[in-house]
């Protein structure tokens, strides 16, 4: 579905990310682990096109997208969560959602799309009429999830998620991560928790120092030595 | 006491007007994150605009304002399409650069309406221009009641548009956060463009109001960017309803200034409030109603 190959990647005269090659086949949950710093974040930002690759390309559905302006990729299927949540504070719930659903295909279906979003996180219902500003942390996340649900991606990705939640918030995000997965949507996940999001991935890279060092099957990749060494502290 | 309330009156009236030039400012100042130094600049234009109509064709000047305002929507839209946005894109220029262009903007847009107006005072003197209506003792102008009126009705338009049309919601969200208005599938620049037209045909509209209450001279601008730049930092920056509340504060300051004190200290009253209001509440009223 997503096809990165040998993407050099550079902030100015910065280089962050050398020769970053993987795939995202249809219907995965796929991870892309790795330190603070490594290099996750720019990936996603490439690929959502607000940052250029120096070589390599980028294909989303045999389509090359590299070269394609940011705000034409919600059009081709791929919604970004972005780290930190991005939601727009002094609109209310309800407006933060509809933005998600700007394309004319997802426009058509806004008014069932946001009946599912609220299925899918009830809280969110109840706080329609709220600034987004105003909501808890987690109700945050849900609504960023939710915002990019609006857009009825092919490709959802999402990037660090369970930052600055409670323990037993991460766990129901990465539920209905898990849950969103299982509704056909793909989903490109870009975590620090690697633990968590190994027992529950159907793949995963991971990435040092802006270059991809190891990729596998999450039970793989939990059995790693290198692995367990570095980011499992066992 | 009529006189005084005949004075609150006058300055909420001409306060109203007031705001919808500095709402013009404030929609802009929020997308671009620059204040927009040409504004008044933009405010002379369309007076000048309407001004024309008036004198060639004996168009009224709130007939004329429906021309005025198309024509520098689009003069806001080229100027912010083919010269600020183009600045934007230099990655190594400061903002503060954006501004300077906006001076440079302001310079050349009075200068040519020298060229072709001349330096004279010139004015429109419509059949309502001096007539008023009397309310108990107070007598109130009848052209800046209309005014009044029309800039609340544009004000509650554009109130609608910003929260019932998806460009309008576009338009907040890019002010908000521009990237991720860009990963909703925002087209950030053209939203910016949009911006400034609706900016700068706000400003006609209120310059096209104030005609028959104004004389009108190339650096009249100066006036207005002066009027919006106060009011937006009375407001708090880039908020539509502190907008409304700043030009209120200052139409009514500037009355009781002209009333009171002496007509050619008007002026400084809303200065010594802005001044004020920088020292005591540097976030504006917007902040007020923030916890």
């Amino acid at each position: 579905m997503l096809k990165v190959e040998n993407i050099d990647v550079a902030y100015g005269d910065l280089q962050v990310l050398w020769d970053v090659s993987f795939t995202v086949q249809e219907g995965e949950l796929l991870a892309l682990l790795g330190a603070n710093g490594a290099g996750k974040t720019t990936i996603l930002n490439t690929i959502s096109g607000l940052l250029r690759p120096r070589r390599g390309s980028i294909r989303f559905l045999g389509e090359e997208i590299s070269r394609v302006p940011g705000h034409k990729l919600a059009e081709l299927g791929i919604a970004h969560v972005p780290e930190g949540r991005r939601l727009f504070p002094e609109m209310t719930v309800k407006e933060n959602l509809e933005m998600g659903s700007l394309s004319p295909e997802a426009k058509k279906k806004r008014k069932e799309t946001m009946e599912w979003v609220y299925t899918l996180f009830p809280i969110l219902k109840e706080r329609q009429n709220q600034e987004a500003g105003t909501l808890s942390g987690g109700q945050q996340q849900m609504l960023a999830i939710g915002r990019g649900l609006m857009a009825l991606p092919k490709l959802l990705m999402l990037d660090e998620p369970s930052l600055g939640l409670s323990p037993l918030l991460v766990s129901q995000v990465f539920e209905i991560i898990q849950d969103i997965n299982r509704q056909e949507i793909t989903v490109l996940l870009v975590e620090q928790n690697v633990m968590h999001v190994l027992k529950m991935c159907s793949r995963a890279y991971v990435l040092e120092n802006g270059r991809l060092v190891l990729q596998g099957s999450g039970p793989e990749l939990l059995n790693n030595q290198h692995v367990k060494e570095a980011y499992l502290g066992i | 006491m009529s006189l005084f309330g005949q004075t609150v009156i006058c300055g909420i009236l001409l306060g109203g007007m007031y705001a919808l030039i500095a709402i013009g400012m404030t929609l802009i100042m929020g997308v671009m994150k620059i204040i927009n130094l040409a504004h008044g600049a933009l405010v002379m234009v369309g007076m000048y605009i309407t001004y024309v109509c008036y004198k060639s064709w004996g168009l009224d000047p709130y007939i004329g304002m429906l021309i005025a305002m198309p024509a520098l929507f689009l003069i806001g839209c080229l100027i912010q399409r083919y010269m600020i946005n183009r600045l934007v894109e230099v990655d190594s220029i400061l903002p503060e650069n954006q501004v300077l262009l906006t001076v440079g903007i302001m310079l050349v847009l009075t200068e040519l309406a020298r060229l072709i107006f001349k330096s004279d005072y010139r004015s429109v003197t419509t059949g309502y221009s001096s007539s008023t209506f009397f309310v108990g003792d107070m007598s109130i102008s009848i052209p800046m009641t209309v005014g009044f009126f029309i800039a609340m009705a544009f004000t509650y338009l554009l109130h609608l548009f910003l929260t019932r049309t998806d460009l309008g919601r576009s338009i907040r969200a890019t002010a908000q956060d521009r990237n991720a208005a860009i990963y909703m599938g925002v087209n950030a620049p053209r939203v910016t463009v949009i911006t400034f037209g609706i900016g700068s045909a706000l400003a006609a509209a209120g310059g096209s109001l104030l005609l028959p209450l104004f004389y009108l001279w190339p650096d009249i601008g100066h006036l207005f960017t002066a009027k919006a730049f106060i009011i937006t930092i009375l407001g708090g920056m880039g908020s539509t309803m502190g907008a409304i509340f700043g030009g209120l504060t200052l139409g009514i300051a500037e009355s009781l200034g002209a009333t009171y004190i002496s007509m050619g200290y008007k002026d400084v009253v809303g200065l010594v409030i802005f001044l004020l209001v920088l020292l005591f509440l540097p976030g504006g009223f917007k902040s007020l109603t923030k916890r």
